[in-house]
C-alpha cells in the first residue's frame, strides 16, 4: 500500500493534518492516536525509504547518514510516545493545554525531521532553530518556577547559540568564493578549493553553535536545567534525539572541513570538546542530588564520548555512531523510569529516595537495567563501543588521552552507581495496598531493553550495514 | 555614504552600550533597522526583485517596526524603564566597547589582506557589533536588556550577511526571518510567564537562582 505514497513529504505532511484535526476537535483520544499514528507511521516510512530510496526534492533528500538518525530518532519517538499517552492521561491540565502540549510534541519531530533531511547548509539552520523554539513550551508544560526558569535559559541560550553557528555558515559562505551554494552536495565538490582562512574561523564558531544545542561543554549551561524540569517523556525526547540531531548537524559540517584538508584542526577541536564535556560531567555527577540531573550531565558525557569518537574516526567513527545508538536507547530508558519514579516519590532529590524495589520492583529493576546499559557494561551495545574507543586510542598510540579518558569514565560510572544502588535498595516506603501501575510505565523501557540487548549481543547485520552506510557519508 | 552610515551604526551601538535607559536601547534598534534599509537601497539593481523586496520588509517592517514595537510594549507594561546598577558601569562599559570596535578593524584589515571576496570594513563592524551584543547580555542583570543585547547580536549578523556578496535562496531567506521573529515573539511570552511567576515588577537574573548544583 505505501508503494505509491511519497514518504518524504507524508513525514511533514501527516502530522501538519494531525495538528489541524487535534485543534478542530481537541479530544484526550485523539490525541492519543495522533501520538500513536506518527511514530509508526514515522518507523515505516524509514524502513520504507531505507529499502527503496526516493528521489525527494532538491532540499530533502534521504541518504544512508539521515537514515541512521532517522532509525534512532523514530525508535525513541515510538517508545516516548507509548509513555507520553500515560503521563497525559494523568495529567490535570486543562484539554486545550494539553492539545498543544500535543501538537508541539510532533512539530518538534518534524522540525528534527526536517534538520536531519535537508540538504541545504542554511535550511538546515532554520530547522535547528526552529526545534528550539517548538520545544521550549514542552519544557515548562508543567508551570513552576523552576520550571520556567529552566525553559528561558533553554531558549535563550540556544538562540544565542544557534546565532553564533549563523555566523559559522556566513564565514563559511565566504571560504566558497564567488560561485558556490550552500547546497551540500556543492559545499563536498567543492571542498578543495576553499579559502582556509574563513574555513579555520568558521569551524570555532560552529561548533560553539550548534555544540550549545548538543550539550558540549563549556557550552552545556542550559543542559541540566532543561532536562532535569521537563516532564519525563520531553526530557526523553530532548536527551534522545535533539542532541543527536545537534550532532549531526556538526558531523555534516566536518565532512567539509575534512575534504578542505581541515581534518587534523577540526579533529583537535573535537578531542578538546569531548573531554571538557566527560570532565564536566564527571565532576557534577559526583555532586548533583538530582537524579533527573544527574542524568543530564550523564547525556553531556555521552556527547563528549561520542565527539571524541568521531575525532578518531575508522573503527573510532563506528563506535560513535553505535554510541549514539546505545545512548539514546539507554537515557530514554533511564528518564522514563525516572519518570516512574518522580511519579511514585514527589520528589527529584536523591537524598529522599529509597528502596524503590521494595516499593515497586519493576521499576527498581529497569532502573538498575539502565545504569548496566548507560554504563556500558555488557551485554549492552555501550560496551563494544567503548572498547572500540579504547582500542583506536591505542591505534593512534594515545596513551596519555586514553588513560585519562578511562580514569574520568571510571568517576562517572562510580558516581552513577553509588546513586543508583542508593536509590534501588534500602528501607523505602512499602508500596501502598491495591495501587497499580499501568502497563505504559513499563511497556516502552522494556522494548527498549530488548532493543539494546539484540544490538548489543547478537548485532544484527542490518545494524552492521547501515552504520557502514552512515560511516561512507561523513 | 555607506562608509557614512557604518560610523552611525557604530555610534549608535556604543551609544547603546552605554546607556541604562531601555527606551533609549529600543529606539537605537529601530535606527539600526533604518539604516539597514539604507544600505540595502542601492542594491536594486544588482539583485532579484524578490529578495530586494524581501530585504525591504525585513529592514523596514521587522527591525524598524515591529521587533521595538513589541519591546517598547513590554517597558511599558512592565514600567521597566531603566537598567538596574550594572555589573560593569556605564563609563567602563564604552571603554570596553570601544576596544572591541578597534579588535574588530584590526580584524577587518588582516580580512581585507586575505581575502577579496568580503568587504573589509562591514566584516570589521559586524564582528565587533556582535560581540558588543553578547557583552551587554554578559553585562547587565535585566532580561529585556538581554532580550535587546540579543537583538543587537542579530543586527550585527545581519550586517555580516550584508558583507557577503551572494544571497541565500529566498526560502532560506523567509525561514531565517520566521525564525528571528517568532524567538523574539516566544521570549517576550516567556518573559510576561517569568515575571508573573516570580511575582516580580523589575524582573532580573538574580532572581533565576532555583536551579544550580
Amino acid at each position: 500500500m505505501l508503494n505509491g505514497i511519497n514518504i518524504i513529504p507524508l513525514l511533514f505532511l501527516l502530522p501538519a493534518g494531525l495538528c489541524i484535526l487535534l485543534i478542530l476537535f481537541r479530544s484526550r483520544v485523539l490525541n492519543a492516536v495522533s501520538l500513536l499514528l506518527y511514530p509508526v507511521v514515522y518507523l515505516a516510512g524509514t524502513v520504507k525509504l531505507y529499502l527503496y530510496p526516493e528521489a525527494g526534492s532538491p532540499y530533502f533528500q534521504s541518504d544512508p547518514l539521515n537514515l541512521f538518525f532517522m532509525f534512532v530518532l523514530g525508535i525513541v519517538f515510538f517508545t516516548v510516545t507509548l509513555y507520553h499517552i500515560r503521563y497525559l492521561r494523568h495529567s490535570k491540565a486543562l484539554i486545550m493545554r494539553q492539545t498543544v502540549h500535543v501538537i508541539l510534541f510532533l512539530l518538534f519531530v518534524v522540525c528534527m525531521t526536517g534538520v536531519l533531511l535537508s540538504q541545504h547548509l542554511g535550511l538546515l539552520w532554520v530547522f535547528v532553530e526552529a526545534t528550539t523554539l517548538i520545544s521550549a513550551p514542552l519544557i515548562s508544560y508543567e508551570k513552576s518556577k523552576s520550571s520556567l526558569e529552566a525553559t528561558w535559559k533553554y531558549i535563550f541560550i540556544c538562540s544565542i547559540g544557534i546565532s553564533l553557528a549563523f555566523v559559522g555558515i556566513i564565514l563559511l559562505t565566504l571560504s566558497g568564493g564567488p560561485n558556490n551554494s550552500l547546497f551540500f552536495s556543492d559545499l563536498y565538490r567543492n571542498a578543495s578549493l576553499f579559502s582556509l582562512f574563513w574555513l579555520k574561523l568558521s569551524l570555532p564558531f560552529i561548533l560553539i553553535g550548534f555544540g550549545t544545542k548538543m550539550g558540549l561543554a563549556p557550552v552545556h549551561a542550559w543542559l541540566p536545567d532543561a532536562h532535569s524540569e521537563a516532564p519525563s517523556p520531553v526530557s526523553a525526547m530532548l536527551s534522545g534525539t535533539l542532541l543527536n540531531t545537534a550532532l549531526f548537524a556538526i558531523l555534516k559540517i566536518n565532512k567539509i572541513m575534512q575534504l578542505a584538508g581541515l581534518g587534523t584542526y577540526s579533529h583537535v577541536l573535537f578531542l578538546l570538546m569531548g573531554f571538557m564535556s566527560i570532565f564536566v560531567s564527571a565532576v557534577f555527577i559526583l555532586r548533583t542530588n538530582n537524579y533527573k540531573r544527574m542524568l543530564a550531565y550523564s547525556s553531556i558525557e555521552n556527547m563528549g564520548i561520542i565527539t571524541i569518537a568521531m575525532a578518531l574516526g575508522g573503527a573510532g567513527a563506528f563506535a560513535g555512531f553505535l554510541h549514539i545508538a546505545a545512548h539514546s536507547f539507554s537515557k530514554v530508558l533511564l528518564f522514563l523510569t525516572a519518570g516512574n519514579i518522580l511519579h511514585q516519590y514527589n520528589t527529584k532529590e536523591v537524598s529522599r529516595v529509597e528502596g524503590i524495589l521494595r516499593q515497586d520492583k519493576m521499576t527498581g529493576w529497569l532502573w538498575i537495567m539502565g545504569f548496566i546499559f548507560i554504563a556500558g557494561f555488557p551485554p549492552g551495545p555501550g560496551f563494544i563501543s567503548e572498547i572500540l574507543m579504547v582500542k583506536s586510542f591505542l591505534n593512534m598510540k594515545y596513551i596519555v588521552l586514553m588513560a585519562l579518558f578511562v580514569l574520568l569514565l571510571t568517576f562517572i560510572i562510580f558516581g552513577l552507581a553509588r546513586t543508583i544502588f542508593k536509590m534501588s535498595f534500602g528501607q523505602g516506603p512499602v508500596r501502598p495496598a491495591g495501587k497499580k501501575y499501568a502497563v505504559l510505565e513499563y511497556l516502552p523501557q522494556i522494548i527498549l531493553i530488548i532493543v539494546l540487548a539484540v544490538i548489543g549481543i547478537f548485532m544484527p547485520d542490518i545494524i552492521y550495514r547501515l552504520i557502514q552506510g552512515a560511516l561512507g557519508c561523513i | 555614504m555607506i562608509n557614512f552610515l557604518l560610523v552611525i551604526f557604530v555610534i549608535s551601538m556604543l551609544y547603546a552600550a552605554t546607556t541604562s535607559r531601555m527606551e533609549a536601547n529600543v529606539k537605537v534598534l529601530s535606527i539600526q533597522g533604518v539604516l539597514f534599509f539604507l544600505m540595502v537601497l542601492p542594491n536594486f539593481s544588482h539583485i532579484p526583485f524578490s529578495d530586494f523586496l524581501f530585504l525591504c520588509t525585513e529592514t523596514l517592517v521587522v527591525k524598524t517596526i515591529l521587533i521595538p514595537l513589541i519591546l517598547m510594549y513590554i517597558i511599558r507594561k512592565n514600567k521597566a524603564y531603566r537598567e538596574v546598577e550594572p555589573y560593569i558601569p556605564g563609563f567602563y562599559s564604552m571603554v570596553i566597547t570601544a576596544v572591541l570596535f578597534v579588535f574588530g578593524f584590526i580584524m577587518a584589515y588582516y580580512a581585507g589582506r586575505v581575502s577579496h571576496d568580503v568587504k573589509p570594513l562591514y566584516f570589521g563592524i559586524s564582528m565587533s557589533v556582535i560581540m558588543t551584543g553578547l557583552f551587554i547580555i554578559m553585562s547587565r542583570k535585566k532580561i529585556i536588556t538581554h532580550i535587546m543585547g540579543y537583538m543587537f547580536m542579530e543586527n550585527g549578523i545581519f550586517l555580516l550577511s550584508l558583507s557577503v556578496a551572494r544571497e541565500m535562496p529566498l526560502i532560506v531567506n523567509l525561514g531565517i526571518l520566521l525564525d528571528i521573529f517568532v524567538g523574539v515573539f516566544i521570549l517576550v511570552v516567556f518573559y510576561n510567564k517569568l515575571r508573573s511567576a516570580f511575582e516580580s515588577e523589575k524582573m532580573n537574573i538574580d532572581k533565576l537562582d532555583y536551579l544550580k548544583d
